[in-house]
């Protein structure tokens, strides 16, 4: 069974949640897969798939060992184009961050190419593969309405001050929020452009069930502080950090022979900042 | 210092086992026979486009881009005499009678594929470029009774822009191998090689194309100066193990999640191994029940992450059967390897670190490359020593032509030529081989 990753608090548990294949996410909404097509924009609802080679068992491929023991995605198997969806995670206590989104799809997903930008999560696969991440990954649990979005461009608001309604900020002005209803809905596609129908996400999480949702370290309003409050975590970066200095000096000697080597963890780390941040 | 006293058995591409109790020096690119081979022939071989430069010449566009000048053109026919020219060079390449010399004609006459003797390199291995350059020179003055005053065309046309760029940009010869002027850094000739040439050679076979990828790599390593005296068994272990599929760990870990695994699927199967294998113990248990794990043989750990890495490659580039995930695929092996374990990811730290550079050269965020042109001789791609390249040349193996770089539009000639040579064609039985003939 593996470890994921270290580390006791509500921040470490959720990210274990969030990886572990076994663990099924929550649904907070389920968004019609045409709908879902309508806003990546990558082809039009109903429309069928473009190719850009034909289906693999029609191809004449060389007799590799690997492609014999790996099985294609269904997408790769029809010759699907490759397409992406790209995600926006508000530093202000969104479900998902950019830096777990690769590792959560790594343990869940096949035949995928994530990147991680400043502020933003690209996963790029065959069509059909990505709709399917993009259907599952706006129904679940790692997506807020309000602190989370779909940008294919323009993907700015990670670290973005917040829209007076607590919604994160987006200069396309993709999504509105209902003042009568509070929901959250969708007017422009992924990139910007016109849609021929609104999608409606649904409401908000509140504050508190996003930091209880949360797998941000964040030392400000209320969030985890990762040295005082789960100081294990720390400790495993600083013994990974060590293992790699050690490597990079004699990776023949023993590491006790080092001088100033201690067990794993950086005891009494200095703390710039009190608890609660500085805005 | 220790002795190296390590074995292996190696395995084939399809998990056949090719020999046991290998000691890994047996690996080395400085006594295996099968690897001494590769490599001298890759500095040796220049391949000759005769169509070209009869274009150059008829056009007057002698050397490279924007370097017409018109009225100052020669209509020879070149390929129509290549033959004749093929002969004169081999007799003046030719050092003693019956040496590797050979100049031979490639799709009739349009090419020559030219071997320059061992004998002829004393230091400098640019003297296969210049000594092929200069003897097409001759022949070709010699065969068309070229005049003093018409020589200097054929000679720009044959060693392109030379003296003024030592690149030689718009040359008609060129070798596997860039001139050393194009080099990174000291040692890094036979990092300079495209994987997509290497994918074409091996027939875009995965595995053999890693081998072959990694073999030039850990052989340019040598030359860096990277595997000296305690480092060496480090580089022979990443080699035997990711590029050569010692213990056949690389083959299981494929197979066992090649059907539905994904590429964390194969990260936790490369920690357990390394675990069942006693590479891997328990260290230290902290307070949320997670472990940290230490080793007592770290080049060892290495290996074994090393061929994580490549098997985790393959998996998640085949699923999609595209190239384009090898960065990603890096990247995150690495990292969640090292937070499953607690120990370094491949190369300390630096496969990871390359692989965030490789990310933006390889998706057109920087530039308009892509893995396909990759090789190790590049400020993005040249840190991690000896393990990553073959991860792209592999992942180009397995792409469906996804890429507009594919080795079929970059790579047909060098698949030609060099596959039907068997040390380059089948790697891992030549190296096996070669083991056996010095074990």
């Amino acid at each position: 069974m593996p470890q994921f990753t270290p580390g006791s608090s509500s921040v470490a548990e959720n990210r274990r949640k969030f990886m572990d294949p076994t663990k099924k996410l929550e649904k907070l909404r389920d968004i019609a897969e045409e709908d879902v097509v309508r806003m990546l924009a990558h082809r039009a609802p109903g429309e069928a798939y473009k190719s850009i080679h034909p289906p693999i068992e029609e191809l004449e491929e060389p007799e590799c060992s690997v492609r014999e023991m790996v099985k294609p995605t269904p997408g790769a198997a029809a010759g699907d184009r490759i397409r992406y969806v790209q995600f926006t995670d508000s530093m202000f206590f969104a479900p998902a961050t950019p830096r777990i989104r690769p590792m959560m799809w790594f343990n869940r997903y096949r035949g995928i190419d994530p990147g991680v930008l400043s502020g933003r999560t690209i996963v790029e696969a065959r069509e059909r593969d990505v709709e399917a991440i993009a259907k599952e990954y706006i129904d679940n649990e790692t997506y807020d309405t309000a602190r989370t979005g779909l940008r294919g461009r323009t993907v700015h608001g990670h670290s973005v001050r917040l829209d007076q309604d607590g919604v994160m900020f987006d200069a396309l002005r993709r999504s509105t929020r209902d003042a009568r209803t509070g929901d959250i809905k969708y007017i422009k596609d992924m990139v910007g452009g016109a849609m021929d129908k609104e999608v409606t996400l649904g409401k908000p999480l509140s504050d508190d069930e996003l930091l209880k949702r949360t797998t941000m370290f964040r030392n400000a309003q209320g969030g985890t502080w990762m040295e005082a409050d789960d100081p294990e975590v720390a400790d495993v970066i600083a013994q990974i950090h060590w293992n790699r200095t050690w490597g990079g000096f004699q990776p023949f000697i023993k590491r006790n022979e080092i001088k100033g080597d201690k067990d794993a963890g950086v005891k009494e780390m200095k703390l710039y900042t009190p608890r609660g941040g500085v805005e | 210092m220790a002795k190296i006293v390590d074995k292996v058995d190696l395995y084939d591409d399809r998990g056949k086992k090719l020999l046991g109790d290998v000691p890994i020096t047996a690996l080395s690119p400085l006594r295996n026979p099968a690897i001494r081979k590769i490599c001298g022939m890759v500095a040796r071989l220049a391949a000759v486009d005769l169509a070209g430069l009869e274009k150059k010449l008829q056009t007057g566009a002698i050397a490279g881009k924007q370097m017409l000048i018109r009225g100052k053109t020669l209509d020879l026919d070149i390929v129509g005499k290549a033959d004749a020219i093929a002969s004169q060079m081999k007799e003046m390449l030719t050092v003693e009678e019956g040496d590797e010399t050979s100049v031979k004609k490639i799709g009739g006459g349009k090419r020559l594929l030219a071997e320059v003797p061992n004998a002829r390199i004393l230091a400098d291995y640019s003297a296969a470029r210049t000594n092929v350059c200069a003897a097409l020179t001759h022949a070709l003055i010699d065969t068309f009774g070229v005049s003093m005053w018409d020589a200097p065309k054929v000679k720009a046309a044959v060693w392109g822009m030379y003296p003024q760029d030592p690149a030689m940009a718009g040359t008609a010869v060129a070798t596997l191998v860039d001139v050393p002027i194009s080099n990174e850094g000291p040692g890094y000739t036979l990092r300079n090689i495209p994987v997509n040439h290497i994918a074409a050679t091996v027939r875009k076979r995965a595995m053999p194309g890693a081998c072959l990828s990694m073999i030039l790599e850990e052989s340019a390593c040598y030359e860096m100066g990277d595997a000296i005296g305690p480092f060496e068994r480090g580089h022979l272990l990443d080699l035997a193990f990711e590029g050569l599929n010692a213990n056949n760990v690389l083959y299981n870990l494929i197979k066992d999640n090649g059907r539905d695994g994904t590429l964390a699927d194969v990260v936790y199967a490369c920690a357990e191994k390394a675990k069942a294998d006693g590479i891997a113990k328990t260290k230290t248990k902290m307070g949320s029940g997670y472990s940290i794990y230490g080793t007592d043989d770290l080049q060892m750990w290495n290996a074994y992450a090393s061929a994580g890495m490549l098997a985790a490659v393959m998996v998640n580039c085949a699923a999609m059967r595209a190239g384009q995930p090898v960065p990603s695929s890096i990247m995150y092996f690495n990292e969640l390897l090292e937070h499953e374990t607690g120990l370094p990811g491949v190369d300390y730290g630096k496969a990871q670190g390359t692989s965030v550079s490789s990310s933006f050269f390889s998706h057109s965020i920087y530039g308009g490359g892509g893995p396909g042109v990759f090789h190790g001789n590049h400020i993005v791609t040249r840190h991690a020593k000896g393990q990553i390249i073959p991860c792209f040349c592999a992942a180009m193996c397995i792409d469906a032509d996804t890429q507009y770089f594919a080795p079929s539009r970059t790579s047909g000639l060098y698949g030609e030529v060099l596959g039907a040579i068997p040390e380059f064609a089948e790697p891992m039985q030549a190296v096996a081989e070669g083991a056996k003939s010095i074990m």
